[in-house]
């Protein structure tokens, strides 16, 4: 039960602050790294440096959005 | 001989047949592992309880196939009727995905695993889900993560969440998305509580999202792959049985428990107009002896049931409404009955498709009929989707060489409610012009009125 209540206060923020991603996917990524975090505490601390790494790319973000970090079908507008 | 142009997507070997017999070449490392998968006794295992389709080993040089060199060629039991899971009722999709977990968990515990989790692995005798692809087995290395999961979401669980959850059938995302239902697209769908229902948090949602993440850091997605052991076994297995409990536990979400039991109450009020079909159905069966029949519009299956009882081997059904699919499919099962009950949308049915238009077989390739029945049909085509009654008729008379139709004239009530809204735009529909369509493509053997309306059925012999 604790490695649910974990998995869910992991899940959180990752569900809240992550964008939907346009690159190229790889095509086993999430179920990769779901995996690795039902394997273990490695594969947690795994997912969580990468969303620690992706919550301070928000922040660290600036206002005016550049056409990269906007999705393919909107570049046209800017 | 023929080689199939779905099998193309694993190198490893290719499938080609032969006047009904089915062949696999397998190249030589392949080879290697279905040797080393077939000494820990998994595949007699899983053949002796009907899961697997039944496999022998052939001398290439007595069945003209010439394997690579160290490559073998093996010959598969033939599937009556090869179908595609966006034809499947949710029964069935739930009986193959069940079957999937429950073959990977057997391979578990004889130290093999499966390398991919694609529906079209699965394929049905009857209602009975059999395992198809031999060259999906590959001997387990301890820790290794499960390699299909994320095929598995897409194929197996995200379209029986689809209807479980939101109660929309997978049929036309999943003909039109062949590889089939994305996780991040089905999360846009679900309501927020129901994202966070843990096992639809790790499966759909969370899958999706790490799937956006991981994308997003390869490197730091690159050192989790580079960390042995990842999943240790005992957790690969918790996580399948887990997967097996709640997918058992799944019904659609837009019907109540009594469509299930509809096929059993349906056959106690038999009309006296429906003794006359089924017993119209058996003489025809008994004297012409199909093999195969094809039911479109099977309903909840109850005269394909008679076709079988008079005789025929097989019978695959066809109908566009989900509920009687699933009842169709409990009644096979109920009754063990040797009938496959499929979705069709008769003015739309599957195309060739998926790569090169030639992956996929259409509803026309795989017409395999001695028999079709059409009964309580033509209507709906002719009157209800402004199809020509003649096209109606040949398009019927190409699917077998011999049919029971039946025709509902003007007068019957079901089609009056049909025309009650709407202009009569249909002078041709009368019986007259039904039976010369049939007598352009062949002739009638035997005609009869089944009710006082003038409802007939005809039997039908192509020329």
């Amino acid at each position: 039960m604790s490695k649910l209540i974990s998995a869910i206060a992991l899940a959180t923020p990752v569900i809240l602050f992550s964008q939907p991603s346009y690159a190229y996917l790889d095509p086993g990524t999430g179920a990769f790294l779901i995996q690795a975090l039902l394997g273990g505490v490695a594969g947690v601390m795994v997912v969580g440096r990468i969303y620690w790494s992706r919550i301070k790319a928000f922040f660290r973000r600036s206002p005016a959005k550049t056409p990269e970090t906007l999705e393919p079908s909107r570049i046209d507008e800017v | 001989m023929k080689s199939d142009p779905g099998s193309f997507r694993d190198p490893s070997g290719r499938v080609y047949s032969d006047n009904g017999r089915i062949y696999r070449t397998v190249s030589a490392a392949a080879a290697q592992e279905y040797k080393a998968v077939r000494e820990t006794g998994l595949l007699d295992e899983l053949t002796d309880e009907g899961w697997l389709a039944r496999t022998g080993e052939v001398d290439p040089a007595t069945v003209g196939l010439e394997p690579e060199a160290g490559g073998i060629v093996l010959e598969h039991e033939r599937i009556p009727f090869i179908s595609y899971y966006y034809e499947w009722s949710f029964s069935a999709l739930k009986a193959a995905a069940l079957l999937h977990l429950k073959i990977h968990l057997r391979a578990l515990a004889k130290g093999v695993t499966l390398k991919d989790a694609t529906a079209y692995n699965v394929q049905f005798r009857g209602v009975q889900p059999v395992f198809i692809d031999l060259l999906s087995f590959t001997p387990y290395v301890e820790g290794s993560i499960w390699e299909g999961h994320r095929q598995f979401c897409e194929q197996f669980l995200n379209p029986l969440l689809l209807r479980a959850l939101l109660g929309v059938p997978h049929n036309a995302w999943c003909r039109g998305s062949m590889e089939g239902i994305d996780s991040g697209e089905l999360s846009r769908l679900l309501p927020l509580r129901r994202k966070f229902n843990p096992k639809v948090l790790m499966h759909v949602t969370l899958l999706s999202r790490l799937q956006a993440l991981g994308a997003g850091d390869r490197d730091a997605t690159l050192e989790t792959m580079s960390m042995p052991p990842l999943l240790p076994r005992d957790k690969f297995v918790r996580m399948l049985g887990k997967l097996e409990t709640w997918i058992e536990g799944l019904h659609p979400a837009d019907t109540g428990k009594t469509v299930w039991a509809d096929y059993e109450t349906d056959n106690i009020y038999d009309s006296e107009e429906n003794a006359v079909k089924h017993d119209f159905i058996a003489r025809t069966v008994k004297e012409h002896k199909p093999d195969v029949v094809w039911d479109i519009g099977c309903n909840t299956g109850e005269f394909s049931e008679t076709a079988l009882n008079a005789g025929a081997d097989y019978v695959v059904g066809f109908d566009f409404d989900q509920n009687a699919l699933d009842s169709a499919f409990a009644r096979s099962t109920g009754k063990a009955l040797a009938l496959l009950p499929l979705y069709l949308d008769a003015v739309n049915p599957s195309p060739n498709q998926g790569w090169n238009e030639e992956e996929r077989s259409g509803y026309r390739g795989r017409i395999c009929a001695d028999c079709v029945l059409g009964l309580a049909l033509i209507h709906h085509l002719a009157i209800g989707k402004n199809i020509p009654l003649r096209s109606v008729v040949h398009w019927l008379m190409d699917t077998a060489p011999l049919g029971v139709v039946e025709f509902v004239p003007k007068n019957d009530s079901m089609v009056k409610q049909m025309l009650a809204l709407r202009e009569d735009i249909f002078p041709d529909y009368t019986a007259e012009k039904f039976e010369g369509y049939l007598k352009e493509r062949g002739e009638i053997l035997e005609k009869k009125q089944t009710s006082k309306s003038g409802r007939c059925l005809y039997l039908y012999k192509r020329q």
